[in-house]
């Protein structure tokens, strides 16, 4: 592990500080990249002398942090089964934070998309075969569905942003309220299976759901791990190869530039709210029909939109990086689930280092911040 | 102004101010000199480096070289606070009240009289109501009115009694009168002379003519962040205000001129357009730009200009009026529909519009192109087509250094801008939209954008140019529009009118027996 280029040397020499302070400034790609683990490296040796202060072993806590991630067939499909789900929802967030739009709300859209996903399967599946043909073709109705309520949900603080001036980092944190709440109701009402005894919508067929292929778990997908990667895919075209991602792209960089270019600020708020809520949606929908199955209060099925923010940060809001990142959170949480079963260490350390890795991520822009401040490291403007 | 005889130093005397950003150069050498009990006007166009030099005297700017001495003494102010204590206020364009807070709250913030550690407002009471009724401020009966219930006439002089109350012996007006109605810049004027009568000194940041002329006593002419001349109010003109504000550092042979009788190409009638706070900028301009000729149009900047071109190309919407191009009524299209139809554009602001500046040229060559063949099609982008578009313009328009990887940022003002004059050529337009198509451009390039603007006219192109600078638009315009207060005050014949003339139009007069109107 090596430390970030920043805190190694002595901070002493101003010249030192001013070289660090301009490299910063214009980080290249790898070095972003260098930045990013030497943040990571930072925040699991902090851990680990918390740990360690805590009163445990911090070596052997190390060493389940490993097998919980990585030590067998089940922990490693328990870590991709987490990265998929933090990959697809690091991708909705940084769909809008590169277009220059704050969603906050992909926990919300996810919510709408994965109440969405059970309810349409449930209800489409008495029109369509059974047997794998009929599992194929409801996966592919629930996901629409699930693509096209998410992407609805996340349009409209997009509207009420373009139209009408609300700050969206307000409304959208303001809706998922409104989603956990709404479908909560639901599921406990409306939507509520009959005769069972938690609060819950009925199971999807069982022949809905993804084939495991590779790991023989229950909750985890090779297919739909491809699929995450197709959609990572597919996003990084966009933004990258078409004119609607330049146009995007453009209007997160300078909107005033954009608008010369031809790009109707308005309606780009909303497009780009829309596609970051797709596939939040998509989320929801691979969340039910690969784990759940059904639908719960809402408040129980995690916090996969809000860490998601973390992991876009991480990655710079670079779609592509949000894979390695998203695979770091999925290995922690993996790690996490483990030790609260098999150790007396509290989960919160676990959640401690995440928050400390996200610390670390946000230092370089603190620094960046200061850095233009005091004039170091190059000119103001 | 009496001159100052005696022995007391002038209140403000800034000597050889250098302020540069990176490698912008704001502010070059500039001295100024506030008399006592006197108000001085700075004037100068936008962008000339005003509201810079007054900031580096209020303290929020360092500057690189050069002193500043508050009554004969040099200091440093390295915060506004530090100005504030020697006396200096500043009066910003945007008002740093706080809208919910009362008047009395507003005025006491930051230095709050205090009785047993709590705020005490009525302390301040007495203080304020005799600053108000030693200069006649009518903002005493407003004291415990929020700010924001209050029109902005009335919150400028707030912020006035703010800095009285603070003691401020010199007072900094940035472009006080931009925000205000004719009757309230009126009110403004009786209260500068008040202040000035009592003897403080003020310092008046404008770029409208016949206000520097009415209120101060001495005027300072900045451009392009020299201090060009000051001069005294009572023995300049308006005419040569103009002049020193426009300048002239290059004098070009006229290019050779064209009649035309092509079909007409982009044209506007009866055009009313808004500005940004709303009040009307544009109020009913026709005209017609023909192909094959060059339509200049020019006048003091903040005459309605740039919402004009904005309305043009599609930036902007329209109040009322219409624009036509080939004929066709585009005044309800969108500004991509513009670019697709062939209306070329260099913004009056690179830095902003014209360039992503931490985009690379490759991809800034792709600004406004987005959506057009070889680029572009079915939705998806042609990055090699792009990447040698961007190399080809480096290459035709000499951009320095020779690398289409280079980020636009990094460029200098002048090749920058001939990366987007050679981008909005290559567009292959039928008509060309130019706002100060070569300001901040060295002399080489301005002759070279001027070469590439008149080969497009010769080509049979319509070309629309707005400037500011008298000789750039003489040089280039077969016509040339003059815009006073929103209207086209006269069009004339670039052949029949001396600089003098197109000074005394910019400045909102009427030649009385000048050349016979050309058609516009």
């Amino acid at each position: 592990m090596s430390a970030p280029d920043a805190d190694s040397g002595g901070g002493s020499d101003p010249r030192f500080v001013e070289r660090a302070a301009a490299r910063m400034l214009d980080a290249s790609v790898l070095e972003r990249i260098a930045i990013a683990a030497g943040a990571v490296a930072s925040a699991l040796l902090i851990g680990l002398i918390v740990v360690g202060l805590a009163g445990y072993d911090p070596f052997g806590f190390a060493g389940d942090l490993l097998i919980g991630a990585f030590g067998s067939v089940g922990a490693l499909a328990r870590t991709l089964r987490f990265a998929t789900l933090f990959i697809l929802t690091g991708v909705a967030v940084a769909i809008a934070f590169r277009a220059g739009v704050f969603n906050i709300g992909v926990q919300g859209q996810f919510i709408v998309g994965g109440i969405t996903g059970v309810m349409s399967i449930i209800w489409a599946a008495p029109y369509l075969p059974t047997g794998p043909l009929g599992g194929f073709l409801l996966i592919v109705v629930g996901s629409l569905a699930a693509i096209v309520l998410g992407g609805l949900y996340a349009a409209l603080p997009g509207v009420l942003k373009a139209y009408g001036g609300a700050n969206e980092i307000i409304t959208t944190i303001m809706l998922n309220f409104v989603a956990t709440g709404v479908v909560g109701w639901l599921v406990a009402g409306a939507f509520g299976a009959e005769g069972a005894t938690a609060t819950r919508t009925e199971r999807i067929p069982d022949y809905v759901s993804f084939p495991s292929v590779v790991f023989s778990s229950p909750d985890f997908s090779m297919i739909a791990f491809a699929l995450m990667l197709a959609v990572v895919a597919v996003v990084a075209v966009v933004m990258t190869r078409t004119s609607f991602g330049y146009d995007m792209v453009t209007s997160g960089h300078q909107e005033s530039a954009a608008g010369y270019s031809g790009v109707d600020a308005k309606r780009m708020i909303v497009s780009s709210m829309t596609f970051s809520g797709m596939v939040a949606g998509l989320t929801g929908a691979v969340f039910v029909i690969m784990i759940q199955g059904y639908y719960t209060d809402p408040t129980g099925v995690g916090n996969y939109g809000f860490d998601a923010i973390a992991i876009s940060l991480l990655a710079a809001n670079n779609p592509v990086g949000v894979v390695p990142a998203g695979l770091l959170f999925g290995a922690l949480e993996s790690a996490g689930s483990y030790i609260t079963i098999r150790t007396d260490v509290p989960v919160q350390l676990i959640d401690g280092i995440v928050g400390l890795v996200v610390l670390f991520v946000s230092v370089p822009e603190l620094f960046r911040a200061f850095a233009k401040r005091t004039g170091l490291g190059g000119e103001e403007r | 102004m009496t001159p100052n005889t005696t022995d007391e130093p002038p209140a403000v005397r800034l000597e050889g101010i250098t302020k540069r950003f990176g490698d912008v150069t704001a502010n070059d050498g500039v001295d100024f000199t506030l008399e006592r009990g006197s108000v001085h006007a700075l004037l100068g166009e936008n962008g000339s480096g005003k509201t810079t030099l007054m900031s580096v005297l209020y303290g929020l700017y360092d500057q690189d070289e050069g002193t500043i001495h508050v009554d004969g003494e040099p200091k440093t102010f390295g915060t506004p606070r530090d100005a504030m204590d020697e006396g200096v206020g500043m009066i910003h364009q945007h008002f740093q009240l706080v809208p919910p807070m009362t008047v009395l709250q507003n005025i006491i913030l930051g230095q709050e009289p205090t009785e047993n550690g709590l705020v005490h407002e009525d302390g301040a009471r007495g203080r304020i109501e005799e600053i108000c009724s030693r200069y006649g401020f009518d903002i005493d009966e407003y004291l415990d009115t929020p700010v924001a219930d209050l029109d902005l006439g009335v919150q400028q002089r707030v912020e006035i009694v703010k800095s009285l109350y603070r003691g401020a012996e010199v007072l900094i007006l940035d472009e006080p009168t931009a925000v205000l109605t004719p009757q309230e810049v009126d009110g403004l004027i009786d209260v500068m002379n008040d202040l000035r009568e009592d003897g403080r000194s003020l310092i008046f940041i404008t770029h409208k003519l016949d206000e520097a002329l009415a209120v101060a006593d001495d005027i300072t002419v900045l451009r392009d962040g020299e201090a060009i001349g000051t001069v005294s109010a009572a023995e300049t003109t308006e005419q040569d205000l103009a002049r020193m504000m426009v300048g002239r550092e290059v004098v070009f042979d006229r290019l050779e001129r064209e009649e035309t009788d092509g079909e007409p190409a982009l044209g506007a009638e009866g055009l009313r357009v808004r500005g940004d706070r709303g009040q009307e900028q544009v109020s009913g301009v026709d005209f017609t730009v023909r192909e094959g000729e060059i339509l200049g149009i020019a006048g003091v900047q903040g005459n309605g200009q740039s919402e004009l071109v904005e309305a043009v190309t599609g930036l902007r919407g329209v109040e009322d009026g219409t624009i036509t191009f080939g004929g066709e009524d585009i005044t309800d299209t969108s500004r991509r529909e513009r670019i697709e139809s062939g209306i070329a554009y260099i913004p009056e602001d690179r830095q902003t519009e014209g360039l992503v500046q931490d985009y690379s040229l490759v991809r800034n060559a792709l600004l406004g192109n987005q959506t057009i063949e070889p680029f572009a099609s079915g939705g998806f982008l042609d990055w090699g087509e792009v990447r040698s578009h961007a190399e080809e313009i480096v290459e035709a328009y000499d951009v320095q250094p020779p690398d289409a990887e280079n980020e636009a940022g990094s460029l200098s003002g002048g090749n920058q801008q001939k990366f987007i004059v050679g981008r909005e050529i290559e567009h292959e337009p039928d008509v060309m939209v130019a706002s100060h198509p070569t300001r901040g451009v060295d002399i080489g390039a301005i002759e070279f954008i001027h070469n590439r603007l008149v080969d497009l006219r010769d080509r049979g192109l319509a070309v629309l140019v707005v400037s500011s600078k008298l000789e750039e638009i003489q040089t280039l315009a077969d016509r040339i529009a003059v815009m006073y207060e929103g209207e086209f005050i006269d069009v004339v014949d670039p052949d029949d009118v001396t600089e003098e003339d197109l000074g005394l139009l910019m400045a909102g007069q009427t030649l009385e027996d000048g050349p016979a109107e050309v058609e516009p």
